[in-house]
């Protein structure tokens, strides 16, 4: 990739002066142009640099398997996406599960239930469980960053699915890696959280099932989003940490858990990108640079 | 001691006593109270005494008194200095003190003696007083030179009045005083002007500035300041710097002297050290001739001076005869030289004019006008103006012998021993007038005498004899003619004691003269008699002429007796003596015409005759007397010093030992003689200047004596004649003179000890220098002897080299020799070592042959071995082939028997036939032409060979692109099963959803269905109703689908089921290579193939339906379609699709099929020969089949990429025809199977072509 002679010779440059994602959107092109994608190289390239928010949805898309990595099946592919979603679509709605009036998510959240034959009968409608709940806060982010409903659709399904499916199993020992972290990075907040037991009442839902959704703006958002696609949650303990240094003063300041998830869970969504590109480096500092790492 | 003190007082007066015991004693006693007592009491005492009596023990005690004294005796002379009386008696006891030089003498400028002293100097009108005082303020000046500094303008002023005196005269003196106060003074200015001449001269300045000051200035001290030479310090020092006292720290008072004597341009005065003294010409040549003598040359110059200036004016006759550079040249004691110099130098005639110019030139006399009054002064004064104070002595000496000498015309002075000052009745008697004999004896023992009395002169701590041996023998005529002279004077006084004794001079003058001559010497020695009682008693003017000529007679009578003494001493002192003597001869010869002149013109004579006397006086006695003195002693130590001189100095102690033998005589006659003469005193060591003050003091109180004695008439006489002054005025004079004169002496000698002093220390220093000159002399022999032996270790060192070089030859030859040997030796070593090598060689070749010979021995013990093995096999032989020859022969027989046996057979056989030979060669025949057709077989077989070799590359380059092609492909087989795959797994999940959909819309149509039954149950037509128009349009199709459906519900399980098992081998038919559906189907087709050989083709068609799966309702639709589809496209396998097919699965399938049937190889070549030419057209349909994808065009497909496209397009539609197709399986194989036999050469060819792949497979 470095080696590319296509590459623009001052790319070595840009870096140093602070220019990120100038080369990276022409590599990025690049890699698209392979035939067969490759979707090794297509997700280390999302875990190293941030994502071209124009190939964003393209490369998720990939990623996530929306998309087959043969360009020349992407319409086929595409239209049987399209008509799988229109015929769920209308399944639901000829079943009457939706009506014209029924919120988009909520929609989304239909048909994921249908897909995953946990659909509910339409006569012991439940009110939306966690479960649920967590859906359709990634659903309103995916909503706001994608905007044709299919694609929004696709993409919401096949993030929970493979997040799901991915780190299912890894996410109930991130609260212990968030404490090692910040044992390291920051004991005396660390200490302040166990000493006033707010270590165990963190929105580690919010942080780690909603994947932040809801928790941080969609720019923001889809930048972590862009890690935790290509492969890897452990990005999801440095964004938490980096909130919690953040708000260090503040959570120091505070001595009841509550208070303390409260200004955890209403945080204010100014300097969320810094947040996020400080979780970042922290992210490479510990993890390091992935390069085909999980 | 109050008792001794009157003791010691009255001591006193027998300090005069003439018991010389007794005086010792005295003087020890005296001496012995002073150094116990402290008080003045007998000092003073001693002062009186001399006051009163003058005596000289008390002098000799005074001026040697100790330190504590010294306070005493100044005081007492200071408060004697104030009475009038004393004045003169107590400066002379100054002097006297003063020249003692006590160490003590410095103090004197603190005590009130000097002032008194400076002030009766400037008060005191009486001359004598003045000079006495003068002198003794010279001799003091360089005692205290820093004291001195304090008066210092005392002493100016001194000057300035004594110097005035001179021209005023303000006592009223007479000139003879002046002449003596001129000469003080110009000693005093020497003095001043040598030590502080800045200020002296700004005095003078100041002083003479004045007016009334010009003419003494003009008159006195001009004359003087003409004979200085220019102080060094008026140039670099000043009035304060030459009176600081570290100036003349650095000088002792003889350096002084010196000092001062140096800035004179006065010959007498100056010295001459450091070069810079003032030398007349005519001095130089005795300077040349003996420099170290610098010191003393003054006083032989004047010497010369005199001694020229009183001959010269005689001895002009006598120029000529002289043999002065003879004389010169001689080797002779210093003392010879100069006695010749003193005759040598008239004969320079300039010399005489310059030093009479000189005299004239400087002389202040002249200037004075000294010589106005010759009556008077005419004698006595004569040296003073002629000479500095220097000649004073001289003249005094002269005057005192020619004041008292007159007596000595009557010259037996050489008979007359020194010492006996006062009573030598009988020595007069012993002149040399007396007898020859005596003569003979007495100039020796003269000579004799004035050495010895010179010794204590000399060197008062040496012993006379010493000296006198020192001084040799024949040292000096002059000298011993000066000491006749002084010897006389004194016998002369002694005589004069006696008036008795002037009768017998007169006889001996009358003797004498009748002796030399007569002449014109009547009239001297009538003067001198005149003298002798005239000049004692009354001033004549004969006086000065008869002062000179007294001296004169003796001097006649020594030069007499001298001729004989020469001719003594020629015994004694060699050729050079006699040679000096002649010359003294002469001289003395002619001097007695020069006393002529003054006698006969005593009162014309003009300032330079009367010099010339003077001079004359001066060189015949004084400078002889008081000069030589200081010269002597050191010329002997010249001589010790100088190398120069060493063997002169041999010679002269040779001669010396002589003389010593003479004089020993002599001495112990002399005493003998004193023995006779003398009463008894047996001291001899009385120095002569001790006996010369003597003398003068006893000349004084004899004159007293005499003039009381004398008659009066004659004393008018004589000054009637001259028409003097008072006689008692005159006598006053002339004791003052006397004085005036004693004094004077006394400074000379004064300075001329100091000169000694200094004479000796520079005579350290000459010696010093010359033990240095000797040692370097000594060293430079010593490097000369050092050089020599270095020469001749030089040349023993080059001997040396010469053997070392000649024993290195011989060592080179030897060496050469025998390396010359070593190397023959090594050469007849090398031809042993050659040789040697060559014999072992030979030896190694006779080893080898020896070996060789051995291995032969052996060979030939083998063949020998093998020979007799041999011999036994074929000793076996031989009885074996013996039974085989009989057996031979048996056979023989037997053959014989055959034989003939034989030939009754070929008669048999030719008679029953000759066919066979015949049939033989056809048979031949037959044979070539089978072997030829063989031949010709094997090259077509050849030939063949090598097609099919070609034909085997080519195939080969055919299946690498093949397999290049099938890589390909399976590339883009897995590029398209992926993207199958990921399209599939699209469809999949769609198919998923459907399904998820449908079960929804199953449940919730049941969920219906159950509401509609529960409502039909409940009001069936209602609810029909209802549901008719609720679900009118749902329930037909629901139902019609719900009975299939149920069927389905089911068998979409078992359907799914099973349908994804027999999907999969369709996937798999489609997917798989192409090997695998082969696979499948050769078991199906391989009984097909093998019944399509034996059965027909239509049978598996119907068959094939029959074999289809339980799902076959739902495939029903599609056979009849497929039907004819493969059986239109089957036959059409040359289309694309077939030969693709073909070519596809035919590789296997047809090898397969083809390696069943092994065909046989010779038949196979000879078909190939056959079908050759028809090998190439086949093969272009074949190539157009496997490259050309043109029919696939026609079959209208899309294509972009034909090469690529074309296969899954065709797959596409053989996954479509698959079921046909697999159901035409057998159908194909018949159909190939009838292909193969509709075209049997192609498939020869394909055969050949399989077997040439099979060939390559298995290889």
């Amino acid at each position: 990739m470095a080696e590319d002679p296509q590459r623009n010779f001052r790319s070595a440059y840009y870096e140093k002066v602070g220019f990120r994602g100038v080369e990276e959107k022409k590599s990025l092109e690049i890699l698209l142009k392979d035939n067969p994608l490759d979707v090794e190289k297509l997700s280390t390239f999302s875990q190293r640099f941030p994502l071209p928010s124009m190939y964003r949805i393209h490369v998720w898309k990939v990623l996530l398997g929306i998309l087959p990595p043969h360009n020349d099946s992407h319409s086929l592919v595409g239209g049987y996406r399209r008509e799988q979603y229109q015929d769920v679509l209308e399944a639901l709605k000829v079943m009457r599960f939706v009506h014209m009036a029924t919120p988009q998510t909520q929609v989304y959240l239909r048909m994921f239930q249908l897909e995953s034959q946990v659909l509910p009968r339409r006569s012991d409608t439940l009110p939306p469980d966690e479960e649920d709940e967590d859906f359709l806060s990634i659903a309103r982010a995916m909503e706001e960053i994608v905007e044709d409903p299919m694609d929004c659709y696709w993409l919401i399904k096949s993030f929970v699915n493979q997040f799901n499916n991915k780190f299912g199993d890894s996410i109930p020992h991130l609260p212990k890696s968030l404490e090692h972290y910040l044992s390291v990075e920051e004991p005396r907040l660390l200490n302040h959280l166990k000493n006033t037991g707010a270590l165990a009442m963190l929105p580690y839902s919010l942080w780690f099932r909603r994947c932040f959704a809801g928790c941080l703006p969609e720019s923001s958002l889809q930048r972590v989003w862009d890690k935790v696609i290509s492969g890897s949650c452990k990005i999801l303990v440095f964004v938490a940490m980096e909130i919690l240094l953040s708000y260090k003063i503040m959570v120091m300041g505070n001595s009841r858990p509550e208070g303390v998830v409260n200004i955890l869970c209403n945080m204010p969504q100014e300097n969320t990108d810094a947040i996020v590109t400080k979780a970042i480096d922290l992210w490479h500092k510990y993890c390091g640079t992935p390069m085909h790492s999980v | 001691m109050a008792r001794e003190q009157p003791n010691v007082g009255d001591l006193l007066p027998l300090l005069e006593s003439s018991d010389i015991h007794q005086l010792e004693e005295i003087k020890g006693l005296i001496n012995e109270h002073l150094s116990t007592e402290r008080g003045a009491m007998l000092l003073n005492g001693l002062v009186d005494y001399f006051l009163e009596t003058n005596s000289a023990q008390a002098i000799h005690i005074l001026s040697s008194v100790r330190e504590p004294h010294d306070k005493h005796l100044l005081d007492k002379m200071n408060e004697c200095m104030t009475k009038q009386a004393c004045r003169l008696p107590t400066l002379t006891l100054l002097g006297h003190v003063v020249r003692k030089q006590p160490s003590w003498i410095h103090k004197i400028a603190r005590y009130p003696l000097l002032l008194s002293l400076l002030k009766c100097l400037k008060t005191d009108l009486d001359v004598v007083v003045l000079i006495t005082g003068v002198l003794v303020l010279i001799t003091l000046l360089p005692m205290i030179p820093q004291a001195g500094k304090q008066h210092l303008y005392e002493f100016f002023d001194i000057f300035g009045r004594l110097a005035s005196w001179n021209l005023k005269n303000p006592g009223h003196i007479s000139e003879v005083y002046l002449i003596h106060l001129h000469a003080s003074i110009y000693s005093l200015f020497h003095r001043l002007y040598g030590m502080y001449p800045c200020n002296f001269v700004s005095y003078l300045r100041s002083h003479y500035n004045m007016k009334e000051n010009v003419d003494t200035f003009e008159e006195v001290v001009k004359p003087m300041l003409e004979h200085v030479r220019i102080h060094p310090e008026l140039v670099t020092g000043t009035k304060d710097q030459e009176l600081d006292p570290t100036r003349w720290k650095k000088f002792e008072i003889h350096d002084i002297v010196i000092e001062c004597a140096k800035v004179s341009l006065d010959p007498k005065e100056a010295s001459c050290e450091e070069g810079y003294a003032p030398m007349p010409g005519n001095f130089y040549p005795h300077l040349e001739l003996r420099p170290q003598e610098s010191v003393s040359s003054p006083y032989t110059d004047f010497h010369n001076s005199y001694g020229s200036s009183s001959s010269t004016p005689f001895s002009t006759p006598r120029q000529p005869l002289p043999p002065p550079l003879s004389l010169a040249s001689l080797p002779g004691t210093q003392s010879l030289y100069r006695s010749p110099q003193t005759s040598r130098s008239p004969n320079s005639s300039c010399e005489l004019d310059t030093t009479c110019g000189v005299k004239e030139l400087w002389s202040p006399s002249s200037l004075c006008g000294m010589a106005t009054p010759p009556s008077s002064s005419g004698m006595s004064p004569n040296p003073e103006l002629s000479h500095s104070a220097s000649h004073l002595p001289g003249h005094r000496v002269h005057s005192t012998s020619g004041g008292k000498g007159t007596p000595a015309s009557s010259t037996p002075a050489t008979s007359s021993p020194p010492h006996t000052l006062s009573d030598f009745p009988i020595i007069p008697l012993l002149s040399n007038t007396t007898s020859p004999p005596q003569k003979d004896d007495h100039p020796v023992e003269a000579a004799k005498p004035s050495l010895v009395k010179q010794e204590p002169i000399r060197d008062s701590e040496k012993g006379g004899e010493v000296i006198n041996r020192d001084v040799g023998g024949g040292e000096t005529i002059s000298m011993t003619l000066s000491v006749f002279m002084k010897e006389q004077e004194l016998q002369q006084r002694t005589e004069r004691e006696e008036t008795a004794i002037s009768e017998e001079l007169l006889k001996i003058t009358k003797d004498k003269r009748d002796l030399a001559g007569v002449r014109g010497f009547d009239s001297p020695f009538y003067r001198t008699t005149e003298t002798l009682t005239g000049t004692q008693e009354k001033p004549l003017p004969n006086l000065p002429l008869g002062g000179p000529m007294p001296p004169r007679d003796p001097h006649h009578a020594v030069s007499t007796s001298d001729n004989e003494l020469e001719n003594a001493q020629g015994g004694i002192g060699g050729g050079g003596d006699s040679s000096t003597g002649l010359a003294l001869d002469q001289s003395w010869s002619i001097e007695p015409v020069c006393p002529f002149s003054p006698i006969q013109h005593p009162l014309h004579q003009s300032l330079s005759a009367l010099e010339d006397e003077v001079a004359k006086f001066g060189g015949l006695f004084s400078p002889s007397h008081p000069m030589k003195k200081p010269s002597l002693p050191y010329e002997a130590l010249f001589d010790l010093a100088l190398p120069r001189a060493a063997s002169l100095f041999v010679g002269r102690r040779t001669s010396e030992a002589r003389g010593r033998a003479a004089l020993e005589k002599l001495c112990q006659r002399q005493e003998g003689l004193e023995d006779r003469e003398e009463e008894g005193k047996g001291i001899v060591s009385a120095s002569p200047l001790e006996v010369l003050d003597h003398l003068v003091q006893q000349g004084s109180d004899t004159h007293d004596k005499v003039l009381k004695r004398l008659p009066l008439p004659s004393k008018s006489a004589d000054w009637t004649h001259f028409g003097g002054s008072a006689p008692l005025d005159e006598l006053h004079t002339l004791r003052s003179q006397l004085l005036l004169l004693h004094s004077q002496l006394l400074y000379e000698r004064y300075k001329r000890e100091q000169h000694a002093v200094r004479n000796r220390r520079l005579l350290r220093r000459v010696i010093n220098a010359t033990a240095l000159e000797e040692q370097n002399n000594a060293m430079k022999d010593q490097l000369n002897l050092q050089s020599v032996d270095v020469v001749t270790l030089k040349e023993s060192l080059q001997v040396e080299q010469q053997r070392c070089r000649q024993l290195w030859d011989d060592r080179e030859t030897v060496v050469t020799r025998l390396h010359s040997q070593v190397r023959q030796l090594q050469q007849g070593r090398d031809d042993y070592y050659t040789k040697n090598q060559e014999l072992q060689s030979q030896l190694n070749e006779y080893q080898k042959k020896m070996n060789d010979l051995e291995a032969d021995l052996q060979r030939a013990n083998n063949k020998v071995c093998h020979t007799g093995h041999l011999l036994n096999q074929m000793t076996i032989k031989l009885s074996t082939s013996e039974s085989t020859q009989q057996q031979m022969s048996f056979l023989n027989k037997q053959l014989l028997l055959l034989g003939e046996a034989h030939k009754l057979d070929v008669l048999q056989q030719q008679h029953t036939g000759s066919d066979n030979t015949k049939e033989a060669q056809m048979v031949q025949v037959s044979w070539g032409k089978e072997v030829e057709r063989l031949r010709q077989s094997l090259l077509q077989q050849g030939q063949k060979l090598e097609a099919a070799q070609q034909r085997v590359g080519e195939l080969e380059t055919h299946l690498t692109k093949k397999e290049h092609l099938i890589v390909e492909q399976k590339k883009f087989l897995e590029d398209v099963k992926g993207q199958a795959k990921g399209e599939l797994q699209a469809s999949e999940s769609r198919y998923q959803a459907q399904r998820r959909v449908t079960q929804l819309l199953q449940t919730e149509l049941l969920h219906l269905y159950s509401r509609l039954e529960m409502e039909g149950h409940t009001c069936p037509t209602t609810a029909s109703a209802a549901g008719g128009s609720s679900t009118d349009p749902g329930p037909p199709i629901d139902s019609s689908i719900m009975e299939p459906d149920g069927s389905v519900t089911l068998g979409t399980n078992e359907w799914s089921d099973d349908r994804r098992p027999s999907q999969s081998p369709r996937g798999n038919g489609s997917t798989l290579l192409p090997g695998k559906p082969k696979a499948n189907n050769s078991p199906k087709a391989l009984p097909v193939n093998s019944a399509s050989s034996t059965q027909d083709i239509p049978p598996p068609l119907l068959v094939e339906p029959s074999f289809s799966c339980p799902h076959a309702p739902l495939a029903t639709p599609m056979p009849p379609d497929a039907a004819p589809l493969t059986v239109g496209s089957y036959p059409s396998a040359n289309s694309f699709l077939g030969m693709r097919a073909r070519e596809l699965f035919r590789n296997k399938s047809e090898s397969q099929c083809d390696e069943e049937p092994p065909p046989p190889h010779l038949a196979g070549l000879s078909q190939g020969l056959k079908t050759e030419l028809c090998v190439e057209p086949l093969f272009p349909p074949l190539g157009n089949a496997l490259t050309c994808p043109v029919p696939a065009s026609i079959l209208g497909a899309p294509l972009t990429v034909p090469a690529k496209e074309h296969l899954p397009e065709t797959r596409q539609r053989a996954i479509k025809q698959e079921s046909p197709r697999r159901k035409m399986g057998g159908a194909r194989g018949g159909g190939a199977a009838a292909a193969s036999a509709a075209q049997p050469r192609q498939q020869q060819q394909f055969r050949i072509m399989d077997y040439n792949e099979t060939q390559q497979e298995h290889s």
